[in-house]
């Protein structure tokens, strides 16, 4: 079976700042993977490579067998390629409902469906009951809902999830592991960025560590977290270690 | 959950079209010429305001410059007409499809701007559209050009003894520039619109054509506020470089929208139905001996109307506020 | 077009270019400190020429000497502006751009309107000031005596300004502000005071331009309009907030005035200015000292 996504030897460089060296990674289809590393490893740079909102300096990035280096992010989204932003970025003045229809109008160009299918992922992500609120009046963990209920709502064949599991509490972060794995169940293939490894650890079917732009490590997540590389590279970083 | 959606669209059609009905019949009962002249020009800054809020209000764009689009109009359809002999209809049409295809032109090169460097783009084009035509001379320069008055005629659109035809031009024009506002709000563009205003990266990732969106946005507009300085011209029959071009009728266009709330669908006609009459009035009563008298009532207004209602007049309207936890 | 006319051009371009970017830098100030374009620039120039021109009226003060007092004058009302206004407007939770936009236009208007009330639409100079009318020739170039009084004078006033900012406490905590309002908070500066203090710096530059354009031009309600533009022009060309941008953006503007004025009627003189205008920002989107 062929990856669902791939980056080949991708190399980004901001002036002399090296944020990305080589990296080759594969995500398969129906996976659940994780992208983790400390601080200024990359991660961020990469998951952008990923969506598109820039192209890399040298390399490539194939998803569903398709050369999509340099097409832009709306492109992409079209192809089956969504994401969250970790700083959300809702629609502040527009109602939750049209926050999500805005997506749906990828897929559908009948308002009525686009609606019904804002509706059934408003459903999906426990939003339905927010659907009329304005985005600039939901709570925090609720807004990272929305960004998950907006992406879903393009019918996305690869979800890109960026640390949309840091900053919650015990009993949101929970919630949204459930709300993963039920993605996931419908057959979407999840990659996801978090800084914190405890978290992701137990919901991932695969890690990437990422360290000084390059690929440190990658494996079953039992193995990772006991890699004396990994956990050299966290040291010192008291928040992550521990699992 | 469709349904209160679905009902609120029908909702407005039927406002839209009561009020329709009740102006249509408001100059059957008020017969005197200045108070159906205060009409007339409250429409037409109505329907320019909607359209100019559909770039600036729905897209965020903030055109600071779309006196060009409005005497574009006027001078296309002034011109056909004086120098050729066609008729103001086509000219009209003419004018919208010329001042179109100017603003996706424009739009190529501006819409990579952003906020205050686009809005001062805005602002020099239309002042460099101004200062070519007060030099060109074939178009009358500075002085203008005059519809020559050939009689009262519905084809060539010119009413001497009665302003009802001006009347219900300028109702057409509101309802339509309405209608069109209304229709775009639940069709993809916009929606594209709003979540490009709202946040252009996240609309991006979503797969909205950010610049595709703009520039849609930017032939609306401009369209409709060129068949409004078609009207223009038609109505006052005579028309100069300054008073259909210049910067300050940019900033006029744009008034009733902010004070009657920006990006909404009934903000700018409630905006024009406050802010025309009283400015006409205060023309009239106060301002008549060129004292500035007027001007500072209206500037006054506005500066107050600014800092009380941030989000426009029609925010006393809105059922939505407050309900919203 | 002989060699001698296009120096002298470009030579009164340049005088002029400096006064022009006098004229724009209190807006750059304003715009770098706190995000607001003030439409009642204009209206702060023709403001300060009117100051300029009943003190020479009444008191037979000199335009040169009367300069200050104009600065002074524009000091207070600018702070005043933003402590009624502008502090208002920046508190707006909707629509904030369009509120500030609006705000300080009605401003103009209201300014505009006061003008024509008090001191009516008459066109008013100030005849035989001690540099009116007078030139200086210097190799050959006729240079006219309040343009480069005027050159002289902004130069200094970028110097100072420039001193200002970078050597005093105050203008520490103006930069400081720019940069992160919240923080300084922190650090026990008021940013109200603050605020207050850098528009009113703003209206002087601004009011010091006008009594040297009192010497040489029209004064009557509506001339700030035409300069205004002028000056956001300047300031857009030369990049939003950057105070230097504004210096250089002068020159620019002054220069290429210049130079449409000898190759097309001096009617459309203005459209080199925004032409040049658009081609910066075409290429460079953020002007030519703006931060990218």
């Amino acid at each position: 079976m062929t990856a669902l996504l791939e980056t080949r030897g991708v190399w980004q460089r901001f002036g002399g700042l090296v944020a990305n060296s080589d990296v080759s990674i594969s995500v398969g289809r129906g996976e659940i993977v994780g992208l983790i590393g400390p601080n200024g490893a990359g991660k961020s740079t990469l998951f952008n490579l990923i969506a598109g909102v820039l192209p890399p300096t040298q390399g490539s990035i194939i998803f569903d067998g398709q050369d999509v280096t340099n097409l832009p992010a709306a492109e992409r989204c079209q192809r089956g390629v969504a994401r969250t932003f970790q700083v959300v970025k809702s629609f502040e003045t527009m109602t939750v409902i049209d926050n999500v229809i805005v997506g749906a109008l990828v897929r559908n160009t009948g308002m009525r469906e686009a609606r019904r299918k804002a509706h059934e992922v408003l459903e999906f992500t426990g939003l339905a009951a927010r659907a009329d609120v304005l985005a600039s009046d939901l709570v925090p963990a609720e807004k990272r809902r929305l960004e998950v209920a907006r992406a879903l709502a393009t019918e996305p064949k690869l979800l890109l999830l960026d640390e949309v599991l840091t900053g919650l509490t015990p009993t949101e972060a929970q919630t949204g592991v459930a709300l993963v794995r039920k993605v996931r169940d419908t057959g979407i293939t999840v990659l996801m960025v978090e800084h914190v490894m405890e978290i992701v650890m137990p919901l991932v079917d695969r890690a990437i560590v990422l360290d000084l732009g390059k690929v440190l490590v990658e494996g079953k997540p039992a193995d990772v977290v006991r890699d004396p590389k990994v956990i050299s590279a966290y040291l010192g970083d008291r928040h992550a270690v521990g699992a | 959950m469709d349904k209160s959606f679905t009902e609120r669209r029908r909702r407005e059609l039927l406002v839209a079209a009561c009020l329709t009905v009740a102006a249509a019949l408001v100059p059957l009962f008020v017969k005197n010429p200045n108070v159906q002249n205060i009409m007339i020009l409250t429409l037409m800054f109505g329907a320019l305001s909607q359209s100019w809020n559909i770039l600036s209000g729905y897209c965020g764009q903030i055109s600071l410059g779309h006196a060009l689009y409005f005497g574009l109009g006027a001078y296309t359809t002034t011109l056909l007409f004086t120098k050729f002999g066609v008729p103001p209809w086509f000219g009209m049409l003419a004018g919208g499809a010329i001042s179109a295809l100017i603003a996706l032109a424009l739009g190529y090169p501006c819409f990579r701007l952003g906020g205050h460097y686009f809005a001062i783009a805005t602002i020099v084009i239309a002042e460099i559209g101004l200062l070519l035509i007060q030099n060109w001379e074939w178009a009358g320069a500075a002085l203008g050009i005059e519809m020559p008055v050939r009689g009262d005629s519905w084809l060539k659109f010119q009413f001497a003894r009665s302003k009802l035809p001006y009347f219900y031009f300028a109702l057409a024009l509101a309802c339509v520039a309405w209608f069109v506002t209304w229709w775009l709000e639940d069709s993809k563009w916009g929606y594209w619109w709003r979540a490009v205003k709202d946040n252009p990266d996240a609309a991006q990732s979503l797969g909205v054509v950010v610049f595709d969106s703009k520039m849609g946005a930017a032939a609306v507009s401009a369209f409709l506020v060129a068949v409004g300085g078609s009207f223009y011209a038609m109505y006052v029959s005579y028309i100069d470089p300054g008073s259909v071009m210049g910067f300050q009728f940019s900033l006029l266009m744009a008034l009733p929208a902010v004070l009657g709330g920006i990006g909404t669908l009934w903000g700018p006609l409630l905006g024009a139905a406050i802010l025309i009459p009283l400015t006409e009035l205060t023309r009239s009563y106060i301002g008549g001996s060129g004292r500035g008298v007027d001007l500072i009532v209206y500037g006054t207004l506005i500066v107050v109307i600014a800092l009380a209602r941030p989000e426009g007049l029609i925010g006393l309207f809105s059922r939505r506020k407050g309900a919203s936890r | 077009m002989t060699a001698e006319t296009i120096i002298q051009s470009l030579a009164s371009g340049l005088l002029m270019g400096l006064l022009y970017g006098l004229i724009a830098v209190g807006l750059a100030l304003i715009f770098g400190l706190m995000d607001v374009v003030n439409f009642a620039h204009g209206e702060f120039l023709m403001l300060a020429m009117y100051v300029t021109f009943f003190l020479f009226t009444f008191f037979a003060i000199d335009p040169l000497l009367s300069a200050p007092l104009a600065a002074a004058a524009l000091f207070v009302l600018g702070a005043v502006v933003y402590l009624v206004i502008v502090r208002f407007a920046m508190r707006a939770k909707a629509n904030v751009g369009m509120v500030q936009i609006f705000a300080t236009f009605g401003l103009a208007i209201v300014m505009r309107g006061l003008a024509q009330l008090f001191f009516t639409a008459d066109y008013r100079s100030v005849p035989n000031s001690w540099l009116g009318g007078k030139t200086v020739s210097v190799a050959g170039i006729f240079l006219p005596q309040p343009q480069l009084f005027g050159a002289l004078v902004a130069i200094a006033a970028f110097g100072g300004l420039y001193l200002f900012i970078n050597r005093t406490d105050f203008g520490r905590a103006l930069e400081a502000t720019r940069e992160d309002p919240g923080a300084v908070a922190l650090v026990g500066i008021d940013k109200n005071r603050v605020f207050a203090l850098g528009w009113g710096l703003g209206a002087a530059l601004v009011g010091l331009a006008g009594a040297i354009m009192a010497s040489f031009f029209y004064i009557y309600p509506d001339v700030g309009a035409s300069f205004a533009l002028i000056a956001y022009v300047t300031v857009a060309l030369g990049g939003f907030g950057s105070v230097f941008g504004a210096f250089a953006g002068g020159i620019v503007v002054g220069l290429v005035e210049a130079t449409t004025a000898l190759v097309l009627p001096p009617s459309l003189k203005s459209v080199g200015i925004y032409a040049v205008y658009l081609l910066v920002v075409f290429i460079r989107p953020r002007g030519l000292f703006g931060s990218m």
